[in-house]
């Protein structure tokens, strides 16, 4: 079009293009980008939609010869499966035990750390340390913390009632599941309330005092109230993590040696995801466990959206900056 | 006299200990489970469920940890096990940042839409993307390495890039005109701007991404073999007696040197991350 690119005819269109300021943008947007957006084609969404497809096969995960559509029978089945509708009644029994406490637990400590205090480095180290401890550690440690002989809990119940020999792996298996749970959630939503508090400006906890509000009012009407956005953050977080635990169960199974890969997880600590689990790689079924898991998949967005939804009765997002 | 000095003492009293009380029963509660496991690394075999309970190993067997090392093939697997958590870590958060920078400092149609699919990606359940990943990866020839890792990597943590993406926000803007206008490029700003402010937040998230593979059960277990596997799988059933037998003592000793290296490191970091998380600004 113009003089200069005239010698060039062909190069014209696209170099007048990049000369564009809007298009150069958005090409650099796109290029600095682009390794999440493969990442995103090649690990997410082709992955997603094959597993979508597998779940109407009776794909084995081996032979792609006897490959067949079977329609929606994996879907039908997974609703009169007996097994997997056992495993989601402990799995929400396990949410419902584990998410109200664990958020509990970790305000509490996070308001016991917001306050002035010596030595709060180390108290934090200590509630932060399971967090990070890796998951079969954390196994090993619940393990013999819970074992009938060698472990201290019994030991400790022992200076209560004489004769303290429960085997909790086996009489109390999401009674251990459940601590182990929260005891390793617990640094990880500490922080993120620690983070929060600190974002409340000291001035409105000091107006209400000089008011004569008591700490535990305070507390009450001004700490909690603002802080409902980080308690929903961490709700939701929480909600998913514990619709997905699926390596403590497989861990902490009785076996005879060692932690129990391979063994099953004992009736009370079959938990959805564990059948899942189980359904693919150890039965070999590829189809169903696919329609097992794009099942929890739907649960997990209808509930983030339900939640999303009755977040704006009670999340208060007053003062955002 | 301590008295006419500080009245208030008694109300001071209750004070500290409602402050102190709870917070060292949270403590005690919290340390109680790893206390054990160190004394019962420290026991005989035959301490171990001895009645009444040792509490303290009369003699400490320090040599359930050289046992702990010689028995599991322990350097060799830690080995693996550092190989494969800071290749990972390294790529997801070169890539992350890149992509976080890229979602913070560039405008292009859709942005916003694929920013809030890559929040999305966050709730699909690791295993169902994982389970055809794991067809692909044996169709491919690429189970028993490290190549899944290194794809992963490559592919970016959708948490590592909100939360550079959110870090970066921050940054003021003027620095980029000023180099735009020094004729630097988007990498060159990234790489001489970015990148070298961004200490407490790189650490932070390579720390987390290394945790996240020195920790994982899961994978290692299904992608990779007996020889080449991490220290986490290893730790799940490293030791028994010729005749089969658990030995338990040995065992929390291996515990204790699987976990020990990440203690000392994260009482050294921990005020570092703390400040890496509350600047990256997860505040609902």
């Amino acid at each position: 079009m113009t003089a200069a690119t005239g010698a060039l005819p062909r190069a014209a269109p696209l170099s007048a293009l990049w000369r564009r300021r809007g298009v150069r943008k958005a090409a650099t947007f796109y290029l600095l980008i682009s390794p999440w957006i493969l990442g995103f084609v090649f690990l997410s969404a082709i992955p997603l939609a094959l597993a979508f497809l597998m779940s109407f096969t009776n794909y084995d995960g081996l032979n792609l010869d006897y490959v067949r559509l079977v329609g929606l029978d994996n879907y039908t089945r997974a609703f009169t499966d007996a097994d997997a509708q056992h495993a989601l009644g402990r799995t929400l029994v396990l949410m419902v035990a584990v998410v109200p406490t664990g958020l509990v637990v970790q305000l509490a400590l996070a308001l016991m750390l917001n306050q002035p205090i010596r030595l709060s480095p180390l108290f934090r180290t200590i509630f932060y340390l399971p967090y990070v401890i890796p998951v079969v550690a954390g196994a090993w440690v619940w393990k013999l913390f819970t074992d009938p002989t060698g472990g201290l809990l019994n030991a400790l119940l022992g200076l209560i009632t004489p004769d303290a020999n429960i085997r909790w792996l086996v009489e109390y298996p999401t009674v251990v599941l459940a601590l182990f749970t929260i005891w390793a959630g617990a640094g990880g939503g500490m922080v993120v309330f620690l983070a929060g508090l600190q974002g409340i400006p000291a001035e409105y906890r000091e107006a209400a005092m000089i008011d004569g509000a008591s700490g535990a009012q305070v507390t009450r009407y001004i700490t909690l109230p603002l802080l409902t956005p980080v308690i929903f953050f961490n709700l939701v977080i929480g909600i998913i993590a514990a619709l997905q635990i699926l390596v403590q169960p497989m861990l902490l199974a009785p076996g005879i040696v060692g932690l129990g890969p391979g063994t099953v997880p004992p009736s009370d600590n079959y938990l959805y995801v564990v059948h899942g689990y189980i359904t693919i790689f150890v039965h070999q079924l590829f189809g169903y466990g696919s329609a097992l898991l794009w099942l929890l998949f739907l649960v997990v967005v209808a509930l983030t959206f339900v939640l999303f939804k009755t977040s704006r009765r009670w999340v208060f997002y007053g003062v955002e900056p | 006299m301590t008295l006419a000095v500080r009245p208030r003492a008694p109300g001071r009293g209750v004070a500290l200990a409602l402050r102190y009380g709870p917070l060292l029963v949270a403590a005690t509660a919290f340390t109680l489970p790893l206390f054990w496991v160190v004394v019962t690394s420290l026991k005989k075999q035959s301490e171990y469920n001895a009645s009444p309970v040792v509490i303290v190993p009369p003699s400490p067997q320090w040599v359930n940890y050289e046992l702990a090392v010689e028995l599991a093939d322990f350097a060799r697997f830690a080995f693996n096990s550092i190989v494969l958590s800071s290749t990972y870590a390294v790529l997801v958060v070169l890539t992350s940042a890149l992509v976080g920078f890229g979602f913070a400092r560039h405008r292009a149609p859709g942005r916003d839409r694929l920013f809030a699919v890559v929040l999305a990606t966050l709730m699909v359940p690791s295993l169902v993307q994982f389970v055809p990943q794991f067809v692909l990866f044996a169709r491919l020839g690429l189970t028993n390495t490290y190549w899944p890792w290194v794809l992963w990597g490559l592919g970016g943590s959708p948490f590592a890039i909100f939360l550079f993406r959110q870090f970066f926000s921050s940054f003021p803007r003027e620095l980029d005109d000023a180099a735009e206008v020094d004729g630097a490029g988007p990498l060159r700003i990234f790489s001489r701007i970015y990148l070298p402010n961004s200490g407490p937040a790189i650490a932070a998230t390579a720390i987390f991404m290394f945790l996240w593979v020195w920790g994982d059960y899961l994978y290692p277990t299904l992608l990779l073999g007996v020889n080449n596997t991490t220290l986490a799988v290893r730790m799940a059933n490293a030791y028994v007696d010729p005749r089969g037998n658990p030995l338990q003592t040995v065992t929390m000793a291996g515990v204790v040197l699987y976990v020990l290296p990440l203690v000392a490191f994260f009482a050294f970091a921990q005020r570092f991350i703390v400040r890496g998380i509350v600047t990256t600004g997860i505040k609902g």
